[in-house]
């Protein structure tokens, strides 16, 4: 059986897929984990799940955030300034990374 | 195949626009009114995902609501003379989309997904080589949103009716519901709607596109052990519409109440246009 | 691990699932997150009819979105109460229709112009928003997790307030009037929406000690007045002369405690105001109509191939 490894590398932060290990049960697959996935790389904690529980949907299933014009949803879209609260300013920002890293712009 | 000649308004003599106004107060009321009941779930269906996935199925209408209406635009109107200041009895949406829940009736609203999602899946694919250019260039985007709206609506049928209680409430729906899914494919002037064809701005005449619906939804409540008043019937007869059928401007009392709510607003403040925060459709 | 070791460690995100809380720490914070989560449920529940009442197009889609948004943090808030294995999201959800959930006091008010709206879409979430940065930095890692989306998402929803405080703000002298009353009347629930003052908060000193919780009342207050009273100005509202606010010249703020209405307050809190019973018997009314759609779920995810559904079969 298959289980899917996430590694955490420091308390506070996700959990991420690192890859996977053949094991016959989760104490076991705790066990390869450990050293396959965690062994070098820095780890806080690891995460098994069976393969099998692991359901995808993708991109060629499903147009993600939609195929019309969505911008509404975005704080640059609004003309009024961001500057005058901290918070307000860098919600906008990683909005606007977001936008980038999806090809919007 | 799209006659060369009507890529956009400018080449529509009077007759011509005239027909693609109505295809579009079709394509754009339907959606609009359809996607202001939607709302009305946003944060009272049964979960929080639910909430989500329903709010945004709204948006999508609205969205494509606003690119069908955009091209209206084209000829002159503007959004007040759209949607805000256009009297109630000139919209030509089906009585489908304006029927109010009952209490609790998120069947209705899973029904009325369906039913509206297999018709607006025919009525985009009549679409695709429509000759007028500028609905042609839209509907791909319209269609990529579809798919998850008509997925949403037979997950949700399909689970609902494994519970006898569930099927209950899903079968009393269809019934309520039915007869106005058929005002969907009701003209609403026979000599613009023939004109729509004849100028093949749509490829499927309605009626054609009303049986290939009756062809695939009547079999898949079958399979969920639901009946439809069309259950072993071929023709749709008059005596099985409603009394009153939207498409033509009439409509129930239902939508003169809703179109009162959603124009409140914009009676009572005086802001100058509607406000647009968006680029334009073809700027994007 | 103990409250000793807790209040040692406590530091931003420092604590997970994983580790094993003692029951003090693990009520505070359910108490804490459980609170936040009605809250953007309430809030959803506020200002959804204006979703029908928007007077644009785009300014309804906006809305549907921002209301859209309120309850995936809500979503998301719950979770992060859930994982501290105090109570399910049911429970959360049942006590809440129920009338024994807490939220934020501007919720318990109704809103019934489209000039109010900036009160809560600006003011109101600028306020959450402020708070909730400075909540990335708690110490239950879930609740840390979910704040960072929350505040991804929320620059859109204090800027899409402004906007329509902004449209309304240059409208005719009638809208600019009816502006001004709205603001009147929520100002005071808005000076309260971070609480009465350190000395008189009876959970802050626990919440902070094992870093749940990053400022005080007072910090936050002072942080909040910074930053809107001049947009207030700037859309020319006049801040009303009571309750009074005096700026210090440090940048701090001297808000006269005895000029707001605690009685009022602590009477929201209790959920015991009448607006408190009218929007909590909305939502209790209106969840329970749908309970038989939640009994078909649980029903179909008992059954043996229900809960991996037919998609299993792929």
């Amino acid at each position: 059986m298959i289980w899917e490894v996430f590694r955490q590398e420091n308390a506070g932060e996700y959990h991420t897929h690192c890859g996977n290990v053949h094991a016959p049960d989760a104490e076991m697959a705790k066990l390869f984990a450990q050293i396959q996935h965690g062994r070098r790389k820095p780890t806080h904690s690891l995460w098994v799940v069976p393969q099998p529980e692991v359901h995808e949907v993708d991109d060629e299933d499903t147009a993600f955030g939609g195929t019309t014009d969505k911008s509404y949803r975005w704080a640059v879209t609004y003309d009024v300034d961001a500057s005058f609260a901290q918070e307000v300013a860098d919600s906008e920002r990683e909005q606007e990374e977001a936008a980038r890293s999806r090809g919007d712009d | 195949m799209a006659a060369e000649g009507l890529a956009g308004p400018a080449d529509l003599g009077d007759d011509e626009q005239e027909a693609v106004e109505l295809l579009l107060h079709r394509l754009a009321d339907d959606e609009f009114v359809l996607a202001e009941r939607y709302t009305e779930w946003q944060v009272r269906s049964p979960t929080l995902e639910s909430d989500l996935a329903v709010a945004n199925v709204a948006q999508d209408e609205l969205g494509h609501a606003r690119l069908w209406f955009d091209l209206l635009e084209d000829f002159g109107y503007e959004e007040q003379d759209l949607i805000w200041e256009r009297p109630p009895e000139q919209w030509r949406h089906s009585t489908l989309a304006e029927l109010p829940w009952p209490d609790g009736g998120w069947a209705d609203a899973v029904v009325r997904g369906y039913l509206y999602d297999v018709a607006e899946d025919l009525r985009l694919g009549a679409l695709e080589d429509s000759s007028y250019g500028r609905i042609r260039d839209r509907v791909g985007k319209v269609q990529g949103e579809e798919d998850y709206h008509l997925e949403h609506a037979q997950n949700w049928l399909e689970r609902l009716t494994e519970d006898e209680d569930g099927r209950g409430c899903v079968q009393d729906a269809v019934d309520r519901q039915f007869a106005h899914a058929l005002t969907l494919f009701e003209p609403g002037d026979p000599d613009l709607e023939e004109r729509i064809d004849d100028l093949g701005l749509r490829t499927t005449p309605l009626s054609e596109m009303g049986e290939e619906w009756l062809r695939r939804v009547v079999p898949f409540f079958e399979s969920l052990d639901v009946d439809t008043p069309m259950s072993g019937r071929e023709d749709v007869t008059a005596d099985q519409l409603p009394a009153v059928v939207g498409r033509d401007g009439d409509h129930t009392d239902d939508w003169f109440d809703l179109y009162e709510e959603f124009t409140h607003t914009y009676d009572q403040v005086d802001v100058g246009d509607p406000v647009r925060i968006m680029e334009d459709p073809d700027d994007e | 691990m103990d409250v000793e070791e807790v209040k040692e460690r406590a530091g931003p995100r420092e604590f997970s699932p994983a580790d094993d809380m003692p029951e003090e720490y693990r009520k505070a914070a359910t108490r804490m997150i459980q609170f936040h989560a009605n809250s953007e449920i309430m809030g959803a529940y506020l200002e959804r009819p204006f979703v029908r009442q928007s007077p644009s197009l785009e300014r309804k889609l906006a809305f549907s979105a921002k209301v859209q948004d309120e309850i995936g943090h809500g979503q998301l808030l719950y979770r992060a109460a859930e994982s501290l294995g105090v109570k399910t999201r049911d429970e959360m959800l049942e006590e809440l229709a129920n009338g024994e959930g807490k939220f934020l006091n501007c919720f318990h008010y109704p809103m019934d112009s489209w000039h109010e709206t900036p009160m809560i879409a600006f003011f109101v979430d600028g306020a959450a928003m402020r708070r909730q940065a400075t909540l990335k930095k708690t110490s239950w890692e879930p609740y840390a997790h979910a704040m960072d989306k929350v505040c991804f998402e929320e620059g859109f929803h204090v800027k899409h307030g402004e906007h329509i405080l902004a449209e309304l703000a240059q409208g005719s002298k009638k809208d600019q009037e009816k502006l001004q009353e709205a603001f009147d009347e929520w100002w005071p629930r808005i000076l309260q929406f971070f609480g009465p003052t350190d000395d008189k908060s009876t959970h802050h000193d626990f919440a902070a000690d094992v870093g749940l919780k990053q400022m005080s009342n007072d910090e936050l207050r002072n942080a909040f007045l910074n930053a809107y009273v001049p947009k207030a100005r700037k859309y020319g509202l006049e801040i009303p002369e009571y309750p009074r606010i005096e700026e210090n010249d440090d940048g701090t703020w001297k808000v006269r405690e005895d000029d707001l209405d605690w009685d009022e307050f602590f009477t929201v809190a209790k959920n015991d105001y009448e607006g408190s019973h009218e929007q909590i018997g909305k939502r209790h009314d209106t969840q329970e109509a749908v309970e038989w759609v939640r009994d078909v779920l649980d029903d179909h995810e008992q059954r043996p191939m229900g809960g991996a559904g037919p998609a299993a079969a792929d």
